[in-house]
C-alpha cells in the first residue's frame, strides 16, 4: 500500500486544482451575473415534484439569463450545508424544494443577507426567507370529488412518501372532496417511508386494493410510479401528482393535480433580480393559474356527464374563491 | 382472515423476499470465501438499471436479466481487482462502489432519458403459473411467479449442495477460514475469491433485475432503497447458511407485506412503527435462537495479513 500513497495524494491534489481552476473560470464576473441554485430532496429525474423544480430552474436560466446550479440533498445537515455553500459562492437566490427545508433556510439566512432563500411550501418567513405555498389541495379536492362520485366500493387508498405537513394537507383536501359527495366515503392512507422505493410503493398500493380501494392517490414523488404499476395490474384508477402524469399509464391515470412550478419560480426570480423581493408567504393556487386539475382525455369518456358538470362547477367555485378548500395549517 | 387476504399477503411476501434472497445468496457465497462485499447495494442498483435499459430498448426481459447480471458482475470484477488483486480495504472499496453505482446509474439514466426523467414502463417477465398447483388457494401464489422467482428458490438447495457437498465448495470454505492453509494445500486463493465475487455480482444483478423488470417494471434512481444492506444483514441473521438466508428473507418479506396490509386496514397506529416492523420482527425472531455457527474465520481480512 505504502508505495501507492504518494500517487494518490498527487492525483487528489491535481483533481482539486482542476476543480478550483474550472470553478474560478466559471465565475469570471462581467458585471455581476444573476446566480440561482436549487436544492432538491430527491433525484430530479422523478418525472414529478423534483423534475418540475428543475424545469423551473432551467426556465430561470433561459428567461432571465441566470447562471444556475442544482444539487440533491437528503438530510437536514445537507440542506443547511447546501444553502450555506451556494450563499457563500455568491448565489443571490437559492430554492429549497419542499416543506422540510424551512428550518435550514431560517438558520442560514441571517449569515447571508445578500441571498434570498425560498422554500416551496412551509410558513417560515424572514427578511430574506419566504415560502411559496402551492395550493395543490385545490386540485386534490377535485380528485376526491371525482373518486367519490365514481367509486363502487366507497373507498380510496392514498400512498404518501413521508408524513410531512404538505403531503398530509393534500390528503386532507382529497378526503374532504370525497366526503363532500359521500359522507361515508373512506380514505385509507399508507406511507412508504421514503421517496424512491418504487417496489415498496407498489406493494403498499396492492395492499390497499386488496382492502377494497378502487381509486389510488399518491404523493410520493419517484416512488409514486410504483402506484401506477399496481393500478395497471389490478385495474383500478389512479391520480397523478404534481406533474401531469396522465401519460405515464394512460389506461389507469384518470386525472392529475398539477403545479406550474416553472412559472412561479420565474416570477419570484424576477422579483429577486429586480430588487422587489419581500419576505412573505406567496400563495399560488388555481386562481393564479399555477395549480390545475387535468383530466386524462383518453379516459374522459368513462366519466358520467353529471360528474363532469359537478367537477366543472366545483372547479369554478374554487377559482372564484367562493369555495375554500380545507388545508392542514402549517 | 379471508383467503384473498392471505393470498395477497403471500404474494407480497414472495415478491419482497426474492430480491433479498438472490442478493443474500450471493453475499453468502462471497463471505464464505472470506470477503465482505459491502458493495452489494451498488451491484443491485446497477443490475436494476442495466436490466431495465436492456428490457426497455429490446423488449426482451431475458436479455435484460443477462445485462443486469453482467452489470453486477462488472462491479464485482472491479471490486475483485482492487481488493483481491491489490489488497485494498474491503469496506472502503465496497462503500466506494456503492457511491459509484448511485452516481453512474443516475448520470446514465439522465443521459438517455433526459434530466427530468421519463417514467419508464416495461411489460416485464411473463408469469409461469404451474398447472393445477397455481390454482390452489393461498399457496397457489407460490406457483405463479416469473421464472427468475422459481430460480431464486431453486438456488437454495443448489448452493447448499455446492458449498457443503462438493470439492469446490470445500476449497471455497477453506479460503474463508484460513487462506494460508488453503494456499498450502494448493488451493488458488485469489482465483477462488474472484470467482466467488463474480458469482455474487451476478446474483446481486439478478436481484436488481427482479426488482426493476419483474416487480416494479420501472426504474427510479436509488430504487434499491437499501435492499443490498438488508441482504448483508440477512446473511448474518441466516448464519451463513443458504437455508438460513432463505428463512430470513422470507421472514423479512413477510413482515414487510404484513406492515403494508396493516397500514391498509387504516388503524390508528403511527405508520413509523409499522415501517419498523420488518426490522424489529427479524431481530426478535433471530435473537431468539442462539446458534453455535460463527462467521468464517478469515472474513474481511486482507490476504496479506491472513
Amino acid at each position: 500500500m505504502k508505495c501507492r500513497f504518494p500517487f494518490a495524494v498527487a492525483a487528489f491534489s491535481a483533481a482539486i486544482v482542476a476543480l478550483v481552476a474550472t470553478s474560478s473560470a466559471d465565475s469570471q464576473p462581467a458585471g455581476k451575473p444573476f446566480k440561482v441554485a436549487l436544492l432538491s430532496p430527491g433525484p430530479v429525474s422523478d418525472a414529478g415534484w423534483n423534475a418540475l423544480a428543475y424545469e423551473g430552474l432551467l426556465a430561470i436560466r433561459d428567461q432571465l439569463g441566470a447562471e444556475v446550479s442544482q444539487i440533491q440533498t437528503k438530510t437536514p445537515a445537507e440542506f443547511e450545508e447546501g444553502f450555506r455553500d451556494f450563499a457563500r459562492r455568491g448565489y443571490q437566490l437559492v430554492f429549497g424544494h419542499g416543506f422540510e427545508f424551512q428550518d435550514a433556510a431560517a438558520a442560514v439566512a441571517p449569515d447571508f443577507p445578500g441571498t434570498v432563500f425560498i422554500t416551496t411550501s412551509g410558513n417560515t418567513v424572514r427578511k430574506n426567507v419566504a415560502p411559496i405555498r402551492f395550493l395543490l389541495e385545490e386540485s386534490t379536492y377535485l380528485e376526491g370529488v371525482l373518486a367519490a362520485s365514481m367509486s363502487k366500493g366507497g373507498k380510496a387508498g392514498v400512498i404518501g412518501g413521508m408524513e410531512i405537513p404538505s403531503v398530509k394537507s393534500t390528503i386532507l383536501a382529497f378526503e374532504a372532496g370525497a366526503k363532500s359527495i359521500n359522507p361515508d366515503f373512506k380514505v385509507v392512507t399508507t406511507y412508504v417511508g421514503n421517496w424512491e422505493d418504487v417496489g415498496a410503493a407498489k406493494a403498499a398500493a396492492l395492499a390497499l386494493v386488496q382492502q377494497g380501494c378502487d381509486f389510488l392517490f399518491h404523493n410520493a414523488d419517484a416512488a409514486g410510479l410504483g402506484v401506477f404499476q399496481a393500478a395497471q395490474q389490478s385495474h383500478v384508477f389512479a391520480f397523478g401528482s404534481n406533474k401531469n402524469q396522465n401519460g405515464v399509464a394512460p389506461e389507469v391515470v384518470i386525472a392529475s393535480a398539477t403545479i406550474d412550478i416553472p412559472q412561479a419560480f420565474v416570477q419570484i426570480a424576477r422579483a429577486v433580480q429586480g430588487g422587489g423581493f419581500e419576505g412573505k408567504v406567496v400563495r399560488k393556487g388555481m386562481k393564479e393559474g399555477v395549480v390545475s386539475f387535468v383530466l386524462n382525455p383518453q379516459l374522459e369518456a368513462k366519466i358520467p356527464a353529471d360528474v363532469k358538470t359537478r367537477l366543472d362547477q366545483t372547479k369554478a367555485a374554487i377559482a372564484a374563491g367562493s369555495l375554500r378548500v380545507p388545508t392542514a395549517e402549517f | 382472515m379471508s383467503v384473498d387476504l392471505l393470498t395477497s399477503l403471500l404474494q407480497t411476501t414472495i415478491t419482497m423476499a426474492v430480491p433479498l434472497l438472490l442478493a443474500g445468496l450471493g453475499e453468502l457465497v462471497v463471505e464464505r470465501a472470506g470477503v465482505v462485499n459491502i458493495g452489494l447495494e451498488g451491484m443491485l442498483l446497477s443490475g436494476a438499471f442495466a436490466a431495465m435499459i436492456a428490457t426497455f430498448f429490446t423488449h426482451i426481459p431475458l436479455l435484460g436479466l443477462v445485462c443486469g447480471c453482467a452489470a453486477g458482475a462488472l462491479l464485482a470484477g472491479l471490486f475483485a481487482c482492487v481488493v483481491v488483486g491489490l489488497g485494498g480495504n474491503q469496506v472502503v472499496v465496497g462503500t466506494a462502489l456503492n457511491l459509484l453505482a448511485i452516481g453512474a446509474t443516475g448520470v446514465a439514466y439522465r443521459a438517455i432519458f433526459g434530466v427530468t426523467g421519463a417514467a419508464l414502463t416495461v411489460d416485464g417477465f411473463a408469469l409461469w403459473p404451474v398447472p393445477l398447483l397455481s390454482q390452489l388457494p393461498v399457496v397457489g401464489a407460490l406457483f405463479d411467479q416469473p421464472l427468475l422467482g422459481y430460480a431464486a428458490f431453486a438456488l437454495v438447495p443448489l448452493i447448499s449442495f455446492g458449498l457443503f457437498r462438493t470439492l469446490a465448495g470445500v476449497k471455497l470454505r477453506m479460503v474463508g477460514e484460513n487462506p494460508r492453509a488453503a494456499a498450502a494445500q494448493g488451493v488458488a486463493v485469489r482465483f477462488t475469491q474472484t470467482a466467488a465475487l463474480l458469482a455474487c455480482g451476478m446474483l446481486a444483478g439478478a436481484a436488481g433485475s427482479y426488482l426493476a423488470v419483474a416487480y416494479a417494471k420501472t426504474f427510479v434512481e436509488g430504487m434499491s432503497a437499501g435492499r443490498g444492506f438488508i441482504a448483508l444483514a440477512i446473511v448474518i441473521f441466516g448464519r451463513w447458511s443458504p437455508w438460513g438466508v432463505l428463512a430470513t428473507s422470507l421472514l423479512f418479506g413477510m413482515a414487510t407485506a404484513l406492515q403494508f396490509h396493516v397500514q391498509a386496514l387504516g388503524l390508528a397506529i403511527p405508520y413509523q412503527f409499522l415501517l419498523m416492523l420488518p426490522y424489529v420482527l427479524t431481530l426478535i425472531v433471530l435473537a431468539g435462537y442462539a446458534g453455535t455457527t460463527r462467521a468464517p474465520a478469515a472474513l474481511g481480512t486482507p490476504l496479506d495479513e491472513a
